[in-house]
């Protein structure tokens, strides 16, 4: 008995989380019709039309570009100025220290709604509306936080003896930084650049707010549910199946380094 | 190499808040011949690493100045001093294998690859490493990437001095023996200075030369091992060196002589002029012995140590420890005891009364 449920649960669990997932893409391959129809467990007319529509539509498609692009340069940036950041956080005492590193973590605590309006007056006032910088930069303002905290975690594992051993060993400070320290704590890189994705790639009001056209993220796309030709509803769900595939993929490439941010708490 | 020299240094660390800077370094005035085997040695927290770190740049202390061959170097940056360093716990490029690692701080030279190629074998050699040359370095135990570490300290040859700051701690108990006597070898191979931090007087008896005692960032005492333990200048030295420890006791002084308890004791000398501060007679148990006229003890507990007995004796609430050869039988009845005159000494203060010694 108690070996079966052992594995009862976990899969119960399992099966619970994986219904809407399965509902999602059962709906994808689907015809609107039979959506609206009632209730199916399988596609009863099994369709690719409505991922067809994505891949050569580009109002559809460049969704994906254009939240991509921001996504990246997001990610990129974030990581590029927490760097140096944690390093500071985790190798020296200041004046103040301590109180700036918790204070970071406060900028988590406001909801992006809060930062919507001024954002999008800003970003109208030097031109850098509806542009990908405008979203990746306001991206910035929640990224670089979690970025600094994920990464001081894991340099603080690295003892200062490895720093002090590269002077003695001849190297300057920079290169150093960048040619042993940053391959050392590649895992936590990783990890830090996965959760940086994750988060610009969900985050959908303030994307939404500063795009109109030419840098909509497929979010915006997919708010609209109605069209000329009347409900969409399989080439919404195909289009929500394609987001699960880019964080499908980067949570494959950390998946083992994943579990020791968590230890270190500070994901 | 070179010789090493500290003027007046003194080091503090940031305090906290509102509080007055704790000196870990307190006026060091110490020499460090060229080629000289040094051990540093000190309890916990005493300054140790303070000084290591000054020595190789690291740290850049409060006040004074650093010299190496009378060239100040006080604000020279680490890599500019060519000195080695090796820490208590194993420091690797995990991103590289063994061999890459021991090269490192030669190729950063500019050094020959031939060159490169030779030096980290023969180390490689040395530390047992050979096997483990093409292997990535975070593979290996903590001893492995320790000798790794030892390794990388010794490759160069052209260094002014490798520092080892407890570097055999997380050694296995017969590997460090080894290790021990190898960094001896080699130290009498290449000559070049080598200071040794530790807080194992063994460690540093058996390693060293010159051994060199720090206490509360202050120096001490430096001596060969036989001058420590024969002649203590501060009550710290008699008490950290040897086991057990030296006795200090309370004692005053009439008529030159030192008194302790009701006891006069006899010594070499006298004791001239007033002295001021808190007074201490000390004797090394292995001076103590049983007389039939002297002081009387009490035994409290005797401990047998294989070659010698270790006795714990009291004189009112003094405790007092004795050697005792193995065959030597313990009196049973009024127990007395009475010290060696030639290695009784006096501490004012701390520090030994000189002129006791010298007359």
């Amino acid at each position: 008995m108690i070996r079966f449920n052992k594995w009862l649960v976990p899969t119960l669990y399992i099966l619970f989380l994986m219904l809407p997932i399965y509902g999602l893409l059962s709906m994808s391959f689907k015809t609107t019709n039979e959506i609206l129809g009632g209730f199916s467990f399988f596609p009863q007319e099994f369709t690719l039309a409505n991922y067809k529509v994505i891949f050569t539509d580009p109002t559809w498609y460049n969704g994906y570009i254009n939240s991509i692009i921001y996504v990246v340069i997001n990610t990129l940036v974030s990581v590029t100025v927490a760097l140096p950041a944690a390093y500071a956080f985790s190798r020296y005492r200041f004046l103040g220290d301590k109180h700036l590193f918790f204070w970071l973590l406060t900028n988590r605590m406001a909801p992006p709604a809060v930062f919507a309006l001024p954002f999008f007056q800003l970003y109208s006032a030097i031109n850098l509306f509806d542009t990908h910088i405008a979203v990746a930069l306001a991206h910035c303002l929640f990224n670089i936080p979690l970025a600094v905290w994920i990464l001081e975690g894991f340099m603080s594992g690295v003892p200062k003896e490895l720093d002090e051993t590269a002077f003695l060993d001849g190297y300057s400070f920079w290169r150093f930084f960048i040619r042993i320290f940053i391959p050392t704590i590649a895992a936590g890189i990783g990890v830090t650049m996965f959760f940086c994705f994750m988060y610009s790639w969900v985050e959908l009001l303030l994307a939404k707010t500063l795009t109109s056209v030419e840098a909509k993220p497929i979010a915006a796309t997919m708010t609209r549910t109605a069209s000329s030709s009347g409900y969409e509803l399989g080439l919404l769900a195909a289009a929500g199946s394609l987001t699960i595939v880019p964080g499908a993929i980067v949570i494959y490439f950390v998946r083992n380094y994943i579990a020791k941010g968590f230890a270190l708490g500070r994901v | 190499m070179a010789r090493i020299r500290f003027r007046d240094v003194r080091h503090a660390y940031p305090p906290p808040k509102g509080q007055e800077p704790v000196y870990a370094l307190n006026e060091i005035n110490q020499v460090w011949e060229d080629g000289g085997a040094y051990a540093l040695l000190g309890p916990s927290g005493c300054g140790k690493t303070t000084l290591l770190n000054i020595i190789s740049g690291l740290l850049t202390p409060s006040e004074g100045e650093i010299l190496f061959d009378g060239k100040e170097v006080t604000d020279l940056p680490t890599s500019a001093r060519q000195i080695a360093q090796v820490f208590q716990f194993p420091v690797v490029y995990d991103t590289m294998s063994v061999f890459d690692n021991l090269a490192f701080p030669l190729r950063n030279r500019g050094m020959d690859e031939k060159l490169v190629q030779q030096r980290v074998e023969q180390i490689a050699e040395m530390l047992d490493l050979t096997d483990n040359l093409k292997k990535r370095a975070s593979g290996l135990t903590a001893d492995g990437k320790q000798k790794i570490s030892l390794g990388r300290g010794l490759v160069r040859s052209d260094v002014n001095a490798i520092l080892f700051d407890e570097p055999l701690t997380v050694i296995d108990p017969h590997l460090k023996w080894q290790l021990r006597s190898k960094l001896k070898e080699l130290h009498q191979q290449v000559g070049v200075t080598m200071i040794y931090v530790t807080h194992d007087q063994v460690e540093a008896l058996t390693f060293a030369e010159k051994v060199v005692v720090m206490y509360e960032g202050i120096v001490v005492q430096v001596g060969t091992p036989v001058e420590l333990f024969n002649h203590p200048r501060h009550t710290f030295v008699g008490y950290f060196i040897g086991s057990p420890g030296m006795n200090v006791l309370p004692c005053s002084i009439d008529g030159g002589q030192p008194v302790f308890g009701k006891n006069l004791l006899n010594i070499e000398s006298r004791i001239k002029g007033q002295l001021q501060g808190k007074l201490e007679v000390g004797i090394r148990p292995e001076f103590v012995e049983f007389s039939d006229d002297g002081i009387p003890v009490k035994i409290e507990k005797v401990e047998d140590l294989g070659r010698y007995q270790v006795l714990t004796l009291t004189h009112e609430s003094e405790i007092i420890k004795m050697v005792m050869a193995e065959d030597q039988t313990v009196p049973s009845e009024n127990p007395r005891i009475q010290f060696d005159p030639h290695h009784t000494k006096i501490y004012c203060d701390d520090w030994v009364v000189e002129e006791a010694v010298n007359e």
